[in-house]
């Protein structure tokens, strides 16, 4: 009997995404959310064919000219083709987004769960430890860790997924205590299950909502911080294209051209409105069916 | 009431000392040994050993945590590596603009947000509401140096309408205000379109509640529902928002210093990681801390304050 | 006959919803006499609150009023402005909600709150305070100067609603409205507030629309009884023309099922079997057809109403036939 509540959520989880998508699609915001997501995503993976020119090969000649036909948005202060520059750059942000957030996830569950449905005195402690992390303005943070090891992108993950454990962790705590109490919970507890099986069958379907939205949102937040610690020079080294690293060129030759900044800026901003937009139209799919769960 | 705020201050503080020891046990479990750093590789052995002794890194681990928190209660966070001076002096100079631009940028936020937010509510469903809807979400992600670039390239090198660096003459209160403006506008933008949301959406919560039903079943008139009954209750969420929103803005102020090239603690830590001046750098960090943990603890005091539900302890 | 405190003449509503129109109310005619207190009583979806809505003015925004005319005080309210209404509101005509818990702003005092609705009046705070801890007072609440300081959550539920009565009736108004007032509470303390409520409408003089599904009450309270089925009335008369001698099966039914009524004692609690109908799409017939046990062919009509004495009014084809006019 146990097993099949079990699979009763597990069936619920697959008919259930595409119910999601389906609903994403009729949602505008959603829809363009997901158009643009995917033109990242895409360009992202197939980066090294579609580039017109190889990112860092400089090119001292055609230095510092506006876009054009053979370079769409102009070249940087060494020859290299901004376009390919900003195309790579996607791919820098993406590989710095997903292992992040992955891994904030990971253990922001797995800490969130043990503190929503273990004892009271765990939960304190592991609360407490969040609460310390969440204390650190991020940027700051990450500032003082590379005033030490120095600039790379793995401290920036590393940094980024520390800082952001407490978001998620958060989130799967209140939802774990939430669930914790409710019906069917307790019908498996009588029935002799395992912790396990009940975090595992019962608790993470349920969350798994609340947490997609949640790192949807998270994403451009992220790819901003990158791009930001890249910008201030700490963050990708050099001459890896960063979006942030093509803003600090573009920022060094402000009085020059302004196309450096303008190629820097917008895939960031359309990463930021895809994402966002996403998130919004995934939270109105995934929200009122979670009030209907749980009851 | 009393019995609240000493216990939100006690939390406060156990996480202070938590954060601060954290901090310290991350600096010394990191692989890279911040006096190679500061020196560089070509560091004779005598020079490590002095800088050792000087900045206390060679007392065991422990010691060094309690010598640095008896330090700090004594407001001594280390002296700057090559000036000699206080680090809390030079952390202190620096703060003022740094607190000035979040002051200025949270205050325009909140009150365009929340007069958005208010009117979005009210207003619910009609043009006004879904267009203020979509741009909220649209600015709301957007890094704030981005924007700071953004407002830099167009307003202050293009069109030259506004300072394109430093915080203006020392003394010269509308000089440093037109200073101000763009900063401010930048780190604003984005609070602005999240704190109209929040507004917006806990106005639409409160407005559908039993008591509002009541005021209206009064006559009462409906601008006095809508400021003097349901926006005092909407706005509750937004304190503690922006007290928690500090962190955010204190990183974002990190950027717009550097892009608008403002003094402040931003500009202070960036240059002092350049030079390798480890006691800055980590004295701005554990201030910038303090003043998060300060900004949430006051947010949560002040939500219990205007709430006597949470004051007389339901 | 001096004219009623408020009349209401075929009044239908409908809200307009995903599915079509839901005509919440048809055709509904009820009079408040003078001074009297009217009952209405119905199970959920009986129109009650879209008729206090209509009547408050206080509709939903997808709400429509087909036709009818509602007077109070020689106008009609569904024609007058709604800054016209406000000013009515609070002042001749009061109401008192089913949930007590949610009626007051949880962060104002209750003083302040009983000063706010006071805001037309020029007298200064002090006497408005003290006008406020009178009330207090009267409704039964002890040391009221002291509890004005109070807030919500610090009052039970009862003295809520007692609070909520109290603030209804401070403005000596013609007509007081009140939905389900006592539901929400045990019944010792239903049996306390209404005869409260009975005193105090003595005194002030003022006629009650009083809505409940608490057949007990209503008979002990009211004068004169509506019964709504699914959106119109289907008897009215004197609480004791139709509790004594129902003519609608439906008034019988509910009074067969009424707790209170039941003479032995039983396992089985009978109920109406059946549920209400879909007031999307509904039929042409009688609207209790359905669960009725004395349908039959007529039924496929509409009922006319029909008198069984100046008071007493049914709509049904069994009394049509009985006591044509």
């Amino acid at each position: 009997m146990t097993s099949d509540v079990g699979k009763m959520n597990e069936t619920k989880s697959r008919s259930e995404l595409s119910d999601i998508f389906y609903h994403l699609v009729r949602d505008p915001l959603g829809l363009v959310g997901l158009i643009i997501v995917g033109l990242i995503v895409f360009s992202a993976i197939f980066a090294p064919w579609i580039v017109p020119y190889d990112p860092i090969a400089m090119n001292i000649p055609d230095r510092m000219q506006g876009p054009s036909l053979s370079h769409l948005v102009g070249t940087d202060q060494l020859g290299r083709d901004t376009f390919s520059r900003v195309i790579m750059g996607g791919r820098v942000a993406l590989q710095v987004a997903i292992p992040t957030i992955g891994g904030a996830i990971t253990i922001g569950l797995i800490l969130g769960m043990i503190a929503g449905y273990g004892p009271k005195w765990l939960d304190n402690v592991i609360v407490l430890l969040f609460d310390t992390v969440r204390s650190f303005p991020t940027v700051m943070f990450a500032l003082a860790v590379v005033a030490l090891v120095g600039p790379s992108l793995n401290t920036v993950i590393l940094v980024i997924m520390v800082t952001s454990i407490p978001t998620y962790g958060r989130v799967v705590r209140t939802l774990t205590q939430s669930l914790r109490n409710s019906e069917f919970i307790e019908a498996e507890r009588s029935l002799g299950a395992s912790v396990f099986r009940i975090m595992r069958v019962h608790i993470l379907p349920n969350v798994i909502g609340p947490i997609a939205v949640l790192a949807a949102m998270d994403i451009p937040t992220v790819i901003g911080l990158e791009a930001g610690l890249s910008f201030l020079g700490m963050g990708v080294k050099p001459p890896t294209p960063s979006w942030g690293s093509l803003l600090n060129d573009g920022y060094n030759l402000i009085r020059n051209t302004p196309w450096l900044i303008i190629a820097g800026g917008i895939p960031l901003i359309l990463t930021t409105l895809g994402f966002t937009f996403l998130g919004e139209a995934l939270r109105d799919v995934v929200d009122p069916k979670l009030r209907g769960r749980g009851k | 009431m009393i019995g609240y705020i000493f216990k939100r201050l006690g939390l406060a503080a156990i996480i202070t000392v938590l954060a601060v020891t954290l901090l310290f046990l991350i600096i010394h479990m990191i692989p890279g040994d911040p006096i190679t750093t500061m020196l560089g590789p070509r560091a004779t052995p005598e020079l490590r050993a002095a800088l050792e002794e000087r900045m206390g890194l060679d007392k065991p681990l422990p010691i060094q945590i309690v010598l640095f928190f008896t330090n700090m209660l004594r407001g001594d966070l280390g002296t700057d590596v090559f000036s000699g001076r206080a680090v809390t002096a030079i952390v202190f100079g620096q703060l003022p603009y740094t607190l000035a631009l979040i002051f200025v940028s949270i205050t325009w936020a909140a009150i365009l947000g929340i007069t958005l937010g208010c009117y979005s509510a009210v207003n619910r469903n009609s043009l006004g509401d879904r267009l203020a809807g979509i741009l909220s979400v649209s600015v709301i992600a957007v890094p704030a140096f981005v924007v700071s670039l953004y407002s830099l390239l167009l307003f202050a090198v293009k069109l030259k309408w506004f300072p394109a660096i430093g915080a203006g003459e020392p003394g010269n209160l509308p000089d440093q205000f037109w200073h101000l403006v763009l900063p401010s506008l930048a780190i604003g933008l984005s609070w602005v379109g999240y704190i109209a949301r929040l507004v917006r959406a806990s106005m639409l919560e409160v407005l559908g509640e039993g008591h509002i039903r009541t005021a209206r079943a009064f006559g009462l008139p409906k601008s006095w529902i809508t400021y003097k009954y349901a926006l005092r209750l909407a706005i509750l969420p937004t304190v503690t928002v922006i007290g928690v929103g500090m962190g955010f803005l204190l990183s974002a102020a990190v950027f717009t210093e550097i892009v608008f090239s403002r003094p402040g603690l931003g500009k202070l830590v960036i240059d002092s990681i350049t030079t390798r001046n480890y006691p800055v750098v980590m004295g701005s960090v554990l201030f910038s801390t303090l003043i998060f943990v300060a900004s949430t603890t006051l947010a949560d005091i002040i939500n219990a304050l205007l709430d006597p539900r949470t004051r007389k302890g339901s | 006959m001096s004219t009623p405190t408020l009349d209401i003449r075929n009044l239908s509503v409908s809200y307009s919803t995903p599915r079509g129109e839901l005509k919440a109310l048809r055709n509904v005619s009820i009079q408040i006499p003078n001074k009297k207190i009217v009952g209405i009583v119905g199970e959920s979806g009986c129109g009650k609150s879209t008729l206090i809505s209509a009547i408050s003015k206080l509709m939903a925004t997808n709400a429509t009023v087909k036709s009818g005319e509602i007077e109070f005080h020689n106008s009609d309210i569904l024609k007058i402005s709604n800054q016209q209404m406000s000013e009515l509101l609070g002042t001749d005509i009061s109401l008192v909600f089913q949930d007590p818990m949610q009626t007051h702003n949880p962060v104002l005092s209750i003083g302040r709150q009983m000063v706010d609705i006071q805001f037309r009046d020029r007298l200064s705070k002090v006497e408005k305070y003290n006008r406020a801890s009178e009330m207090l007072s009267l409704v039964g609440i002890p040391d009221a100067e002291e509890r004005l300081k109070q807030y919500p959550f610090e009052f039970s539920g009862g003295m809520r609603q007692r609070i909520a009565i109290a603030m209804a009736l401070m403005a000596k108004p013609s007509l007081l409205i009140a939905d389900e007032p006592t539901t929400a509470l045990d019944a010792t303390l239903e049996v306390q507030i209404i005869k409260r409520l009975r005193e105090l409408q003595d005194e002030i003089g003022c006629s009650i629309l009083f809505i409940s599904h608490h057949l007990g009450v209503i008979a002990e309270l009211c004068d004169e009884v509506v019964v709504m089925y699914a959106g119109e009335v289907v008897e009215s008369g004197s609480v004791r023309d139709v509790f004594h001698s129902p003519a609608h099966p439906y008034t019988k039914a509910l009074l067969e099922c009424d707790p209170g009524h039941i003479k032995e004692k039983t396992r089985n609690l009978p109920t109406i079997p059946g549920e209400i109908p879909d007031l999307v799409n509904l039929s042409t017939g009688c609207v209790f057809a359905e669960r009725c046990s004395k349908k039959h062919d007529a039924c496929e009509e509409r009922p006319q109403f029909s008198s069984l004495n100046t008071e007493h009014f049914v709509a049904c084809h069994l009394t049509g036939q009985e006591n044509a006019l």
